[in-house]
């Protein structure tokens, strides 16, 4: 797939890697990482406008980004009359205002995995959408200007670093569930010994 | 209040530790053997010009296409088309990959190896169209 896409995104420029990322914003899994690290390669070779690729893109990933809260808004109703009011769905409701722009921020770039379910659960917990925007542009542009900066930098080497980035997100990722798994241990844990004395 | 927890929750909490374990396992070691590929690329290569041309043949791969080689090796199109004996109308917008698998299925690799063959010999002798530096 990464291989097909590269291809299309030297024949097309800009407005294919705009499509591109734009579905990848919706949730489809598309190697966009390493699209997004290739074009920066490609405008330093004079394939890609930089100014151009960059502007389109970061424009495409946000209006996907946006559709995908939006799919968790709509359909928030049909979950809120499942789970609402129960104090599992308000601790959770309560966890993501307050993590929430940092989810949203992070998994932007770092935690690319979570992307989708932190657009998802953002929608459904109506997240205000000026906050979540605001959150989302920043990660973005930390997306596309970081790593399309380093395949800008390392030019024809882009692989080397696609490689890095892409297996350190998902060593992050298990970092986070892990220490999640141990800390809920901990929480009840501390509760049993409470509970005991 | 006394909060009892349900089984199917436990569980849940160990997949998930579990599961973030072999993540990190995997993608720990995915990020060592990046890490190494790093030594030999210590820091980046230097800016040139802004139509800097790239050397190392062994960088072209099968997803390229043959104006993005001409434009990166700064070779022409026509010369690498003529040595692949493959038109150029029709042909621009493929990879190589698929160039390979149009007029050369039987050869595996062929038009790859041609292309950086090609570019080599290109490089090594001079272009007889090129005109001579003007004296000062």
């Amino acid at each position: 797939m990464s291989d097909f896409l590269l291809t299309q995104v030297i024949n097309y420029g800009a407005p294919l890697l705009g499509i591109v990322v734009f579905i990848g914003g919706l949730g489809v899994p598309l190697p966009c990482t390493v699209l997004v690290i290739a074009a920066g390669a490609f405008a330093r070779q004079g394939i890609l406008p930089w100014h151009t690729t960059a502007l389109i893109s970061i424009i495409s990933v946000i209006v996907g980004d946006s559709i995908s809260y939006s799919f968790g808004y709509y359909a928030s109703e049909r979950v809120i009359e499942r789970f609402g009011g129960s104090p599992r769905w308000l601790e959770a409701e309560k966890a993501f205002q307050k993590w929430g722009p940092l989810s949203i921020f992070f998994s932007r770039f770092l935690v690319t995995a979570i992307a989708l379910p932190v657009n998802l659960i953002s929608g459904t917990t109506r997240f205000p959408f000026r906050k979540f925007i605001l959150f989302d542009a920043l990660g973005e542009v930390v997306w596309i200007f970081g790593y399309g900066g380093l395949g800008y930098l390392f030019g024809s080497q882009w692989e080397v670093v696609s490689e890095f980035l892409s297996n350190f997100g998902g060593l992050v990722l298990g970092i986070i569930l892990f220490v999640i798994g141990i800390k809920q241990a901990r929480n009840w844990q501390i509760k049993k010994h409470q509970l005991l004395h | 209040m006394t909060e009892k927890r349900k089984p199917k929750t436990n569980l849940l909490v160990l997949g998930l530790t579990v599961f973030g374990c072999l993540l990190m396992l995997v993608f720990g070691l995915r990020v060592m053997r990046a890490l190494d590929k790093f030594d030999g690329v210590p820091q980046p290569p230097p800016f040139a010009a802004a139509d800097e041309i790239e050397t190392d043949v062994e960088t072209i791969e099968d997803w390229m296409t043959v104006p993005f080689i001409s434009h990166t090796y700064g070779v022409p199109p026509e010369v690498l088309m003529k040595a692949l004996m493959i038109p150029v109308k029709g042909n621009h917008k493929k990879s190589l990959k698929e160039l390979n698998e149009e007029y050369y299925p039987r050869s595996d690799g062929y038009v790859i190896d041609t292309v950086k063959a090609t570019i080599l010999a290109y490089r090594s002798s001079p272009a007889p169209d090129v005109p001579a530096p003007p004296q000062p």
